[in-house]
């Protein structure tokens, strides 16, 4: 395997959420999960609500879970441009069980109503999902029950 | 003698009027230093964003003959120009509205074409109207900005109304005239071209938000990324993308655009508050002297009466002892 590094930046238009070095990353895109390497070629791709993982290089990992947006792969470098994104360990457990049944809950009053709400309502079910996801699988890593 | 109770009041209603703009000063104050942290927290986003789409619109223009999206083709015959105009809602904010629709003017004189038709104005704040008073140009439509922002929600009416128009051929251009926001003190107005994304146009009009140094996104910049990225020895490579450039353009470039407007707005709301800030300050300390002047003044003149009162007593007691 090579030694050389990506440079990582993943930013929402609240924040910077990382900005490392890293040497693997693992992104949801909408054909599905790819992972990127040093030496990539150029990409452009529209990213799904899910996990990102990435690999330092002394081995370890950290998960971000996002809401959708746009990754920029270049040769050493990957930005990603997320709507909405956070760390694993930021992520508040509970509070994502509370929003997600809330939200459940409107999509089964609203159904037959307004389809743009109910868009939007899915999507955030999705985000909630996404985050929930990401928080077991750094749980899992962490060896943290 | 000026009478005294006549000084007395003005200095009232001086200290009542520094009374107002002190308190005005402090309002914007606050609401600067809100709009200030809105501003720098979007900055990264929405230069890094610029950015990548710079990059996409010189990676297909360079290479293929046609573009990847219709946002990314420049129109040979510009007919039309479509200008956003961020003003404030409101006046005492010192040049701020008079720098950018200055601005707006000037940039409209030197770079309009013989056969272009007179560029229309989308108005943000209520102030900007008078560039239609001044120097008589159409308005299309006219928003209201609200003094805190804080959601991108805000921008995206006025994003679909350009995006619209300018797909549909209403307009060939769209340019955003904005204040950029340096520091307390500074304050730069900007026109900056939205659409069509374009790498080649005078460096006047690219996307340069705020003084960060990585953020500096001119052509030499975008050129440099190009070099170190996108080429080795032997290769210059394309970008791929995933599932397909229209797809991922189609929604990448309304939502970029969207941002780029939402940083506008942003930048522009943090300048008017330093501005009226500065303006309120400068009021305050007016006042102030001015109150301090006629203080001294009205000291004098009551010295004087006094004077005059105790020269008129002791002549007539003088009379009288004689």
């Amino acid at each position: 395997m090579s030694n050389k590094l990506i440079k990582f930046e993943i930013v929402t238009p609240e924040r910077v959420v990382l900005k490392e070095q890293v040497v693997q990353i693992t992104v949801p895109t909408k054909q599905g999960e790819i992972t990127v390497l040093p030496n990539h070629i150029p990409l452009v791709a529209s990213l799904m609500p899910g996990v990102i993982e990435i690999i330092r290089e002394d081995g370890n990992s950290e998960i971000m879970s996002v809401s959708g947006g746009f990754i920029e792969v270049l040769k050493d470098k990957v930005v990603i441009l997320a709507d909405t994104a956070e760390m694993a360990e930021e992520i508040d457990m509970t509070r994502v069980e509370e929003a997600r049944e809330r939200a459940e809950k409107t999509v089964k009053e609203l159904r037959h109503f307004d389809r743009e709400r109910f868009a939007g309502i899915n999507a955030g079910i999705a985000k909630e999902l996404a985050r929930s996801r990401a928080v077991k699988r750094w749980k899992k890593i962490k060896k943290i029950d | 003698m000026a009478n005294t109770r006549d000084i007395q009041n003005r200095i009232k209603s001086i200290n009542n009027t520094k009374k107002i703009t002190k308190a005005m000063e402090m309002v914007a104050a606050s609401k600067m230093r809100r709009a200030i942290e809105a501003v720098l927290k979007t900055r990264t986003y929405a230069n890094l964003s610029w950015n990548i789409v710079l990059n996409l619109s010189q990676a297909t223009n360079g290479n293929h003959k046609k573009a990847l999206h219709p946002l990314l083709i420049k129109r040979e015959n510009i007919k039309k120009v479509g200008i956003i105009l961020i003003s404030s809602n409101r006046g005492l904010c010192g040049g701020f509205n008079t720098a950018i629709i200055n601005k707006a003017h000037n940039s409209i004189k030197i770079h309009m074409e013989p056969e272009e038709e007179q560029p229309e104005f989308i108005i943000i704040g209520k102030k900007g109207v008078t560039i239609n008073k001044y120097y008589g140009y159409d308005i299309a439509a006219e928003f209201p900005k609200a003094d805190i922002i804080s959601e991108i929600k805000e921008v995206l009416p006025i994003a679909k109304i350009v995006l619209d128009d300018y797909l549909s051929g209403k307009y060939d251009k769209i340019m955003v005239a904005y204040t950029d926001y340096v520091n307390a003190a500074k304050q730069i107005p900007r026109v900056k071209q939205l659409l069509p994304i374009d790498i080649s146009t005078q460096d006047e009009y690219l996307g340069i938000v705020g003084e960060d140094t990585r953020v500096g996104i001119d052509k030499e910049f975008v050129d440099k990324k190009k070099e170190k990225y996108l080429r080795d020895e032997k290769h210059i490579y394309e970008y791929t993308f995933e599932p397909n450039p229209k797809e991922v353009l189609d929604e990448m470039i309304p939502r970029l655009i969207e941002v780029q407007l939402f940083q506008a707005l942003l930048e522009s709301n943090a300048s008017e508050h330093s501005a009226r800030m500065s303006a309120m300050h400068q009021a305050t300390d007016a006042a102030q002297d001015m109150a301090d002047e006629l203080t001294l003044f009205y000291n004098k003149s009551r010295q004087a009466a006094i004077t005059n009162e105790i020269a008129e007593i002791s002549a007539g007691a003088n009379a009288l002892s004689e």
